[in-house]
């Protein structure tokens, strides 16, 4: 069991919540995760597929009404401990959606964010920069 | 045998990968990143809160000054007030350093004062003309005009009516 909390500390795996976002901040978690020129996989995280095995998730878009029911039930099924990261400004302040009747977000009404990276859409090398936050605040949790 | 070619050249240019987080990331010149302001050449014209995208300008009237603040978790970094400002006051660096843990997300504030002045004439305060701006109006030092600039309004307009101004 100690091994596997040592091993857990070094490689969070990563997983992605579009709750309703623009496609910007995703293509450029794909571009963060899939190009070999930041390459977030140097900080030992992975991109997974099923929110049973995440522990650090980052979540994208204003959370838009439509989407909402469906993002708080993906978020309940990602085991705890985890660790939420706002990527863009739109989870993080609803951005030009602000105020807008379609708009249920700012993100933290709904769920606890640890991280924030403010953008629009935040450069990869912003994204790196708040994964490593959101890693060190991991290895504190676990 | 091309693949003996770029073997080759992938062996000689080395790992394509950037060394941030480990090492310093390369910024463009002119990337779009954090907001700075500059209270000193603001006239307070009020034309960047009104071109914001976002709504992350506000302007504030206070007994000191025109308060300026600019909330970074809520600005897309359009650039339209930086190609609005008439004086160039409001600038967007290529600082780009903005993730923060949350409970520092209402602390991503600038804020900036632009004091007013006090009316020579009648001591109502009024907003500075700066030097930019007398630049961009009279394309140069005008001595008459600068007599008119500690004067309010309506000083200035009764300046002018008496036959002082330009």
């Amino acid at each position: 069991m100690n091994f596997f909390s040592t091993a857990a500390k070094k490689s969070p795996w990563l997983y992605r919540i579009n709750a309703g976002s623009c496609n910007g901040c995703d293509v450029e978690l794909a571009t963060t995760a899939c190009i070999p020129r930041y390459d977030v996989e140097r900080l030992g995280c992975q991109y997974c597929g099923s929110p049973k095995h995440a522990d650090i998730v980052l979540i994208t878009g204003p959370l838009t009404a439509r989407v909402k029911d469906r993002v708080l039930r993906v978020f309940d099924e990602i085991p705890d401990p985890k660790v939420t990261v706002a990527v863009g400004i739109c989870p993080i302040s609803g951005g030009v959606f602000r105020e807008s009747y379609a708009i249920e977000g700012p993100i933290d009404r709904y769920l606890p964010v640890d991280v924030n990276v403010p953008g629009c859409p935040p450069r990869p090398q912003a994204i790196i920069e708040g994964i490593a936050m959101a890693i060190e605040i991991w290895a504190k949790r676990t | 045998m091309t693949f003996l070619k770029i073997l080759w050249d992938n062996l000689r240019k080395g790992p394509s990968t950037e060394a941030f987080p480990f090492g310093e990331a390369t910024t463009p010149a002119g990337y779009r990143g954090k907001v700075t302001f500059d209270a000193a050449t603001c006239v307070g014209c009020n034309m960047c809160e009104h071109v914001c995208a976002a709504g992350a300008i506000r302007f504030a009237e206070a007994d000191d000054g025109l308060h300026f603040v600019i909330w970074h978790n809520t600005c897309v970094s359009c650039g339209l007030c930086a190609y609005y400002c008439p004086t160039k006051a409001i600038k967007l660096s290529n600082d780009w350093h903005l993730s923060h843990l949350q409970q520092d997300k209402y602390t991503q504030l600038d804020h900036g004062v632009v004091a007013y002045k006090r009316c020579t004439s009648c001591g109502d305060k009024l907003l500075p003309t700066g030097s930019v701006l007398t630049q961009l109006a009279y394309k140069g030092p005008n001595p008459r005009a600068e007599r008119l600039m500690d004067l309010c309004p309506e000083c200035r307009r009764k300046a002018s009516t008496r036959g002082e101004a330009i």
